[in-house]
């Protein structure tokens, strides 16, 4: 290809995408027969109507034509351009123009994806021209801030490991006083356990309720468990950069740690997009094998109560609650039965919410949009068709196993003035056990 | 970027809200910002928290972590998000003049 009219970050980006053109890509970029079917199943589109720049297949075609130029493989775009609208990219405007189209029109969601009937997996592709942008310094300012802090510091939220540390020293002591146990500490890089749980930096840094809810389950279950002190952030924004250097650098921290303390699974609290990076992306990313098992904490606390091993009081969560469908857990990585059954487990009143499970909508938060601010209003005016489908269910709290859900979806009953509350499974778990007082006398 | 009316100054604020300036902030900023966070009067314990935060911030640059804000002002997490119903990262930096917290919140 002809570098003199071209930028250099234009050259840079069209080199690399040679390198990122697996089977799915290719196959994504090539079969395309504008058919509509992603128009009607795209959030943006449907609040939006008026706005052709939203449908999926017009995204994608920003991204296609300069691909045709150059990837085709029938060299097609190169001779006939005018035929295939084959254009090559030549100014840094033009890859500004497709930063506010990757980052700021999609939340990578793949509802289009699965609605589409020539397999064009429009979420990936896009995520592909995200990571393109991104090798060339291209990005919106939260994503490249979070990303230096899980580059540089090892977590999201730029947590040191002593503030992590006492957090949970703090939320061992708060426990141990509720339960009125000291043995009801939450360990820590204890080897050769059965669980090492991973969680969100959020949690620990806004909000350690989540944790706390966690480990007083994990006691009642009696589980042998720990939280390692490094590789405990599960999360990871190279899955919303694109950038897979990064997604393997972080799972890669992660998957080390449980190894070199022995234990067998690898539990993540209830983020979507970190369980679908680390256990579903990770090893890809990180060219690696992983040895050890991984699992959604929402399975665990299933196992926990169809087990026995820990036994819960529905009476004691007495709102009416519906469920929202994380795109990455649910979409993804086909988590659809195993929430709502210990939903069911935990509350009396369930209203389901439609459409759901893999036709369920965006909480519009997804792909990393919740860092980043310059594209809010545009993202609250996406969140039209969920804020009617919540209000539809009746339901006083929704439930979801997600972080960025929880704040998407918080987001949005304020803007548009719902008056749900937003809370998780570990939360409604933690509030249902029935604990029973410890035998004075322990065997061991 | 947008302009909003704070205190009866027009202040800068990203689309989520947050303040850019963080010398644009004085007091009747904060009672400004609280209105959008459900929080209806400021209180004494408000205070202690919105100042506590602030303060950290011009030191370190940064929203110190929940644990080390119920240390410093004693408060017990139940009762931070009983004084800022959407949370110390949304409800209480926003009052206290601090950037969005950057990640998944």
């Amino acid at each position: 290809m002809t570098t003199s009219t071209r930028s250099h970050k234009v050259q840079k980006v069209l080199e690399r995408m040679g390198k990122k053109l697996n089977r799915q890509m290719f196959g994504s970029l090539v079969a395309c027969v504008h058919c509509g079917m992603c128009t009607e199943a795209c959030h943006y589109v449907l609040a939006n109507p008026d706005d052709p720049t939203y449908a999926p297949a017009y995204k994608a075609d920003r991204i296609r034509k300069f691909f045709r130029r150059h990837y085709d493989g029938l060299n097609l775009g190169r001779f006939f351009p005018w035929w295939v609208k084959a254009r090559s990219l030549y100014t840094d405007e033009e890859l500004e123009e497709l930063k506010d189209i990757v980052f700021g029109k999609c939340t990578n969601c793949r509802r289009c994806s699965v609605n589409c009937p020539m397999g064009v997996d429009y979420a990936t592709f896009n995520r592909m021209a995200r990571g393109l942008l991104v090798s060339v310094g291209i990005m919106p300012e939260g994503v490249a801030h979070v990303s230096k802090d899980q580059w540089e510091i090892g977590n999201q939220m730029g947590v040191l490991k002593e503030d992590y540390l006492e957090t949970l020293e703090w939320m061992s002591e708060e426990l141990q006083d509720e339960l009125g146990d000291p043995n009801a500490a939450i360990p820590i890089d204890k080897k050769n356990v059965e669980i090492m749980y991973t969680i969100n930096p959020r949690e620990v840094k806004y909000d350690p309720r989540s944790i706390a809810d966690a480990a007083k389950i994990f006691y009642a279950a009696q589980e042998s468990w720990m939280m390692p002190s490094e590789g405990w952030d599960m999360t990871n924004f190279g899955l919303f950069s694109g950038d897979d250097d990064l997604g393997g650098a972080v799972a890669r921290r992660v998957y080390e740690k449980a190894v070199e303390l022995g234990v067998k699974k690898i539990v993540m609290s209830e983020c979507g997009h970190g369980y679908r990076s680390t256990r579903c992306e990770g090893p890809n990313w990180a060219k690696t094998d992983v040895a050890v098992e991984m699992e959604s904490s929402v399975l665990t606390m299933l196992r926990y109560v169809k087990e026995g091993r820990i036994k819960v009081d529905k009476t004691r969560n007495t709102e009416s609650y519906t469920f929202h469908d994380s795109c990455n857990n649910a979409r993804s990585c086909g988590l659809f039965e195993e929430p709502r059954e210990l939903l069911n487990l935990v509350v009396s009143d369930f209203r389901e919410m439609y459409p759901n499970r893999a036709e369920n909508f965006c909480c519009t938060g997804g792909g990393g949009a919740m860092s980043m601010s310059e594209y809010t209003p545009e993202r609250l005016k996406s969140g039209k068709i969920k804020a009617e489908q919540l209000k539809a269910t009746g339901a006083d709290t929704v439930v979801t196993s997600c972080h960025n859900c929880v704040d998407g979806l918080t987001d949005l009953i304020k803007h548009y003035e719902l008056g749900i509350k937003v809370t998780q499974l570990v939360t409604l778990v933690a509030n249902a056990l029935v604990i029973e007082k410890k035998e004075p006398a322990s065997k061991e | 970027m947008a302009i909003a009316e704070l205190g009866g100054k027009q202040i800068e604020i990203d689309e989520d809200g947050f303040i850019q300036d963080p010398n644009a902030w004085d007091e009747e900023v904060a009672k400004s910002l609280a209105g959008t966070e459900g929080v209806a009067e400021l209180t004494e314990d408000h205070w202690k928290v919105v100042n506590y935060l602030r303060e950290y911030y011009l030191e370190f640059n940064m929203a110190p972590m929940i644990r080390k804000l119920c240390k410093t002002t004693g408060f017990k997490l139940k009762e931070i998000y009983d004084l800022f119903p959407s949370g110390p990262a949304k409800g209480a930096c926003k009052v206290a003049g601090l950037p969005k917290p950057t990640g998944c919140v």
